[in-house]
């Protein structure tokens, strides 16, 4: 066992920690007060060879394994670029693209994959419902063969790059009498007639990035934007929980770096008591909580990488466990850091109460703590 | 990156857990004397240098060892946890001690014996207090025509009333040495085994020296800023955080063995999600802890400089998790875990001491603040 990491992987996450720090976190305050998508800095990315890292290089991609990737989400967080469009870039790449290039046709992947490499387009995915979000496999939204068509009913919830995507996974039932096993995958375009976004969400926190409803009425498809065969949806999602637990990850982990430094930063300036209040134990307490949360997270992810990078199928008790340390433990820490900032920690003028609001996602998106535990005791 | 260990490493796993399992219980030593648990712990050390388990971390290896050590030793914390932290104590704190800083005719007359499983060894070095992080160290050297004379007093010393060779941490020309004291030297008084809340094996006793009259040949000098108290503690965490590790496996196996077979209003109470819930906790901080001990003990093994810090984290992360799972899997097994005996019961009262012992938990989160606030 050995937690190297090669000289061009070092060379690289510093790379894209000096990028973001120039080039996305000057706005990152502005834009989140706005409640609005950066374009400018998600095409940034694009162009970085961010959002398609993991992509061969023929379709536009950086042909990077899945370690390097997730050290590019871990140096987002690392640099201080925000949860909202961390997630942005998470559905786009991982839940959307490249389950479009892991069970896509030939013809769609290079359709698809280079316009989402580069950012030109914006890609969502589509699974939790209204009624169906732990309970996924209950969802209602069906998809019926017509012909050479398959048509679309339902409503999708809380989907990320909902409102400014350009092409979105959806699942959906083509066998409404299954659970799991009646589960498709369909790739459905901006603009097909019977598709659309409702209006954002406004959330607490991940502000930057736009969640809305999906809304299918009697929306036709052809029927070769089916994914892989029917039946195979659930499965596919599952697949990207392997990104969800790993690079959607890293950037929480990368966050805590950051909040080290900036509440240690904070702690040597501030003064009460006729001294900085880094000197107080309680406050040098806080600072190790932090960081020995952030420690303790780091090979969680890793791990799930390398398995990943060896090509092993998931192993989801490892992956569980994952998600459910990030989420739950990540709150405690965010928490403190507004804490050490007293009054300032409490306003927009310092970024960790924005930190503290985007952290509240983890224990839910991409399936609750609950659901880690069910999963794990299951497993066990 | 790998996180695979190797089929050597495997065999050697299978091997330390062979031998723990078959040492005696913990309620079983509690009661014996001195002579027996002596005997037992010399057998055992025996065991472990014939698979090669003591000479891990001891020689050109060192750093390839690091985490499959880690490993090794949490296999045997898991099954014999008094006996662990003994043949610990012995081997990767007074043995690593010597292996750094003694002569190569005094690692022949003490180290050789360590390794082979031959000798029982100590390390003193808490004073009045366990904590020697804030007071300077009241025991003293003083050379006298050829000898030195060894004055103060130790205590919480694990394996005091067992040990062949002590090494007693003092101050000799200004600066840290280690004085190797055999327990039958005049002037050495062991205490009477000091009762404890956990770690029913264990032989902790209180050391008092007056005047041990010691040949200079028995005194290790390490060199000037050698960083020997810090070394030291270190080693004595990554005992401890490996200590903590085994606690967790043994209480985690024994709630969730329980959880699966024993049965309430019809079913197994594993399928309520109270006891459900609580055993993928516990899972969770296993598996987290122990990763954060891997790559801890790695990265001090090849960064020496990060590992420290590092180790500290792992330390006080694994050691506080270590009596969360032991409270829970309690709550799991209910009468059941209350009862004296259970591997839980016996872990609750013992994750204590991993947590006090070594760095404590609040001094290490000073520490740790201090380094993030670049004021160490
Ligand atoms: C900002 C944001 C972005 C998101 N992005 C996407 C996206 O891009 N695509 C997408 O498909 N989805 C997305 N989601 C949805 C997300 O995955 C769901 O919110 C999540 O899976 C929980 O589902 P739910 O909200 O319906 O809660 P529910 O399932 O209704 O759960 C409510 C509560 O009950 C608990 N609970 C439920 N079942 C059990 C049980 N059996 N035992 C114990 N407790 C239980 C849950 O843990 C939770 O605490 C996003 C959500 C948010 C908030």
């Amino acid at each position: 066992m050995d937690f190297a990491f090669s000289r061009e992987q070092v060379m690289f996450k510093k790379e894209v920690i000096r990028f973001a720090k120039k080039e996305i976190v000057p706005r990152v305050q502005e834009h989140d007060l706005k409640g609005e998508f950066d374009f400018t800095s998600f095409r940034k990315m694009g162009d970085f060879g961010i959002l398609g890292l993991h992509f061969p290089e023929e379709l536009g991609g950086g042909g990077a394994d899945v370690l390097t990737t997730v050290l590019a989400g871990e140096a987002l967080g690392e640099a201080g670029v925000d949860g909202g469009l961390t997630l942005a870039y998470g559905a786009h790449s991982f839940l959307c693209a490249d389950t479009i290039f892991r069970h896509g046709t030939d013809i769609q992947r290079k359709h698809y994959i280079p316009k989402l490499a580069s950012g030109q387009w914006i890609g969502c995915m589509g699974l939790s419902e209204p009624d169906a979000g732990s309970d996924v496999a209950s969802m209602s939204t069906t998809a019926t063969r017509q012909g050479d068509s398959y048509v679309l009913n339902g409503t999708k919830m809380w989907i990320t790059n909902g409102p400014i995507a350009d092409v979105a996974v959806v699942y959906a039932k083509t066998d409404p009498d299954q659970q799991h096993a009646g589960i498709s995958a369909f790739i459905v375009d901006k603009g097909t007639p019977g598709f659309s976004a409702g209006p954002p969400l406004i959330k607490m926190g991940v502000r930057t990035s736009k969640t809305s409803e999906l809304v299918l009425n009697n929306c036709a498809i052809p029927a070769d934007n089916l994914l892989g065969n029917e039946g195979e949806g659930f499965l596919m999602a599952m697949q990207t929980v392997e990104w969800d637990r790993s690079a959607l990850l890293a950037p929480f982990v990368g966050s805590t770096t950051y909040l080290v430094k900036k509440c240690a930063d904070y702690a040597k300036g501030r003064v009460q008591f006729g001294k900085p209040i880094g000197h107080f134990q309680a406050i040098k307490r806080k600072l190790a909580d932090m960081r020995i949360f952030g420690e303790a997270a780091r090979a969680l992810v890793y791990r799930i990488a390398w398995c990943k990078d060896q090509g092993r199928p998931l192993n989801h008790l490892e992956a569980a466990v994952a998600k459910l340390f990030i989420g739950d433990w990540s709150l405690p820490v965010t928490n403190d850091a507004v804490t050490l900032h007293g009054g300032y920690g409490y306003t927009h003028e310092f970024d960790v109460e924005r930190i503290f609001r985007d952290t509240r996602l983890a224990p839910i998106g991409g399936g609750t703590s609950e659901v880690q535990k069910m999963i794990i005791s299951r497993l066990m | 990156m790998n996180f695979d260990f190797n089929d050597d490493e495997n065999r050697l796993f299978e091997n330390v857990r062979a031998i723990a399992a078959a040492a005696p219980a913990e309620e079983a030593l509690a009661g014996q004397s001195v002579d027996a648990v002596s005997r037992t712990l010399r057998d055992i050390l025996k065991q472990l240098a014939e698979i090669g388990y003591l000479q891990l971390g001891f020689g050109n290896n060192a750093q390839a060892d690091a985490v499959p050590l880690m490993k090794a030793m949490e296999t045997l914390a898991g099954q014999a946890r008094s006996l662990f932290l003994a043949v610990e104590m012995s081997t990767r704190v007074l043995a690593r001690a010597m292996a750094h800083w003694a002569t190569e005719e005094q690692k022949e007359r003490w180290l050789q014996g360590l390794l082979a499983g031959e000798s029982i060894g100590a390390l003193a070095l808490s004073e009045n207090t366990m904590n020697v992080e804030n007071d300077p160290l009241q025991t003293l050297g003083v050379r006298k025509g050829g000898r030195v004379l060894v004055s103060g007093s130790k205590n919480y010393v694990v394996n005091g009333s067992l040990a062949d060779r002590i090494g007693v941490v003092g101050m000799l020309d200004g600066r840290p040495a280690l004085f190797m004291v055999d327990r039958r030297v005049s002037g050495l008084t062991v205490s009477d085994r000091i009762r404890t809340m956990g770690y029913d094996g264990l032989h902790l006793a209180a050391l008092d020296l007056h005047d041990c009259d010691l040949p200079e040949e028995n005194v290790i000098l390490p060199p000037e800023n050698a960083g020997v108290l810090d070394l030291l503690r270190m080693w004595e965490n990554e005992v401890l955080l490996a200590a903590a590790l085994g606690m967790m496996q043994a209480s985690l196996a024994e709630a969730r063995d329980f959880a699966k077979s024993h049965r309430s209003g019809g079913k197994p109470v594993i399928a309520y999600q109270e006891v459900g819930f609580k055993l993928s906790e516990m899972l969770t901080l296993h598996q987290t802890a122990q990763l954060f001990a891997y790559r801890a003990v790695w990265t001090m093994a090849t960064q020496p400089k990060e590992g420290a810090s590092l180790i500290w984290c792992a330390k006080v992360f694994g050691t506080e998790a270590a009596e969360r799972v032991a409270g829970e899997a309690l709550r799991i097994l209910a009468g059941q875990g209350y009862r004296s005996g259970s591997a839980a019961e016996s872990a609750y009262r013992a994750a204590k001491w991993t947590q006090i012992s070594g760095i404590s938990t609040e001094i290490a989160r000073v520490r740790i603040g201090d380094h993030a606030l670049g004021y160490r």
